[in-house]
């Protein structure tokens, strides 16, 4: 499988210390890579180099074959931040209002909505069953409905990458399992690539094939069920 | 002698100004108060002021000048914002306090007394000329077409940033044609309302209009409408009883909110989902305490339930076959 994400020498430092340093890897196509690591072990922060909104300090990261200052097809990418709903939960926007979102991208600042928005709107709604909730506030939905509705919005493009920050924050535990069934399935039976943060090691080896443990470096990088072993032998963040 | 206020050609103007008004400052002020940048009209206020002394004192056109300045002001401004945020807020205060004082010493070098600046400070909508009508009117063109074209764009960077610069939209420029659009609102409307006010008609229609609104669309529209019934009601009564009319559309528009408030404290919330019993139903007004956890109540068994009916994959259970679980 060809690689869709390759860091080289990565690095982020915020000015007070490395967040992040000296990660090199790569992440094939097709492949479902969970990032575990401490409070501050730099996980999150690496999602937003990935997504291109931070920028290394040194080093770089490729997509499809292309530096991410120059890659612009970033409807092939899908990005849920961290607890994204806790961050604007005042804003008058409905649930429709919101996945909509995801059909806009960098070609314009014209932009409006086709008869082709609307249907994949709609259809994502259907798919998320969020179609009784189209109109509702969202900061009137729980912790999980939001959840649904941001990773509704990352899918409205059909991306074929999904980076996703502890997309099970404020999700019930059956729910929780649900959302990595519904990963599962989608990194199984569309071939998408998913990069999620979890704190769930367990729950994730069931779906996940690789695990990138972090600890502002790299302490593992490999097989899921490896990671679980090196775990149970080391320590959870041992190098 | 009701009809006297639309007959005589300076209410006519004063009514078809105040109705651009009342348009422009929500349609603008929606985008700057969701995201908690209500002050922003204010301090823009200051600087346009600024622009104005600093205008008459060269003999340049008071409003022209305003309006160069405050657009330059927002670009610094919005420069500033992006790359200090955790001070962004005293920058802001460091700048518009500086317009005043810049205002305060240029108003205190013209000694011409040709100046009134009361007209700028509190509006004189009762002698707005045809030039300003003309005006305002061109600004309510460009302010509607700039939403209407760029509406989905500011739409995502208002709510979330971060993502719509994922998704690729140039942020940076959408934040500064968003600030420049402020400016020119602020430095072409503080002839109509005055300077003091017009941030006034940026937030209060629209604070309003928040009580209500669930969806974005709803907030704008509902703040135009709010905008209008703050102006054509502060027009009539500001004429019957003979009072300032800038202050008394932002009065009116004051007793709007208190009102939407009262009303909103009196009507039962919906039930905030974080603060409910996994064992309430979610969606019905009523709760019932549930034998089992994320169930629906009988009341509320069809499609609408969504925590109780349905699980997170979308199949389908019924509250019967979900009691039994």
């Amino acid at each position: 499988m060809a690689a869709i994400i390759t860091m080289d020498n990565l690095g982020y430092n915020f000015g007070d210390g490395w967040v992040l340093h000296d990660l090199t890897l790569s992440i094939e196509e097709g492949d479902f890579v969970a990032v575990i690591g401490a409070n501050g072990a730099g996980k999150s922060t690496l999602l937003r180099l990935l997504a291109h909104i931070l920028r290394p300090t040194i080093g770089y990261i490729t997509l499809y074959g292309k530096p991410l200052n120059e890659f612009k097809e970033w409807g092939k990418v899908g990005y849920v931040p961290q607890n994204p709903g806790r961050q604007q939960r005042s804003f008058p926007i409905s649930v429709r209002e919101v996945v909509a979102l995801g059909r806009l991208d960098g070609r314009s600042i014209f932009q409006r909505y086709s008869e082709e928005d609307e249907a994949a709107v709609d259809d994502i709604l259907r798919r998320f069953t969020l179609t009784e909730l189209e109109r509702r506030k969202i900061g009137d939905l729980s912790g999980g409905q939001q959840q649904r509705v941001f990773l509704a919005r990352a899918m409205v493009n059909n991306p074929e990458v999904l980076l996703l920050d502890e997309p099970a924050t404020g999700v019930d535990p059956d729910a929780k399992i649900e959302l990595y069934k519904m990963l599962g399935d989608l990194n199984t039976n569309e071939g998408k690539t998913i990069v999620m943060v979890s704190h769930d090691l367990e729950l994730a080896s069931q779906y996940a094939r690789n695990a990138l443990c972090l600890d502002h470096g790299v302490c593992f990088w490999g097989d899921v069920k490896a990671a679980l072993t090196h775990r149970h032998k080391h320590g959870y963040f041992y190098r | 002698m009701e009809w006297e206020m639309f007959t005589m050609e300076f209410m006519q103007r004063a009514w078809l100004a105040g109705l651009v008004v009342a348009v422009i400052c929500p349609l603008i002020g929606s985008f700057l108060v969701v995201r908690h940048q209500s002050m922003i009209g204010d301090g823009l206020g200051h600087i346009a002021f600024a622009g104005v002394a600093g205008g008459a004192l060269m003999g340049v056109q008071p409003v022209l000048a305003a309006a160069v300045v405050t657009v330059l002001g927002a670009a610094v401004i919005e420069k500033v914002r992006t790359r200090m945020r955790d001070y962004a807020d005293m920058i802001l205060a460091i700048f518009f306090y500086s317009g005043m004082g810049l205002a305060v010493v240029l108003t205190g070098l013209n000694h011409t007394g040709s100046f009134n600046l009361s007209s700028f400070l509190f509006g004189s909508l009762m002698t707005v000329s045809s030039e300003d009508l003309l005006i305002v009117a061109i600004l309510g063109l460009f302010a509607c077409l700039f939403v209407v074209l760029m509406y989905r764009p500011l739409q995502y960077l208002a709510y979330d940033e971060v993502s719509a610069k994922v998704a690729g939209l140039p942020t940076d420029t959408l934040n500064l044609l968003l600030s420049v659009m402020a400016a020119l609102t602020v430095a072409l409307s503080m002839r109509i309302v005055g300077i003091l006010l017009v941030s006034a008609m940026m937030v209060i229609p629209v604070a309003c209009a928040l009580q209500t609104a669930k969806s974005f669309a709803g907030t704008i529209m509902g703040g135009i409408a709010y905008g209008l019934i703050s102006v054509v009601a502060g027009l009539i009564i500001s004429y019957y009883a003979n009072l300032a009319p800038g202050g008394t559309i932002v009065l009116v528009g004051t007793a709007c909110f208190i009102l939407n408030l009262a009303v909103k404290l009196r009507t039962p919330k919906h039930p905030n989902p974080e603060e409910l019993s996994p064992k309430a139903c979610h969606i019905c007004a009523e709760y019932r305490e549930l034998e089992k956890e994320h169930q629906a109540c009988e009341k509320c068994q069809h499609a609408d339930c969504a925590i109780g009916a349905k699980t997170f994959t979308g199949s389908e259970v019924s509250a019967k076959e979900h009691q039994s679980k």
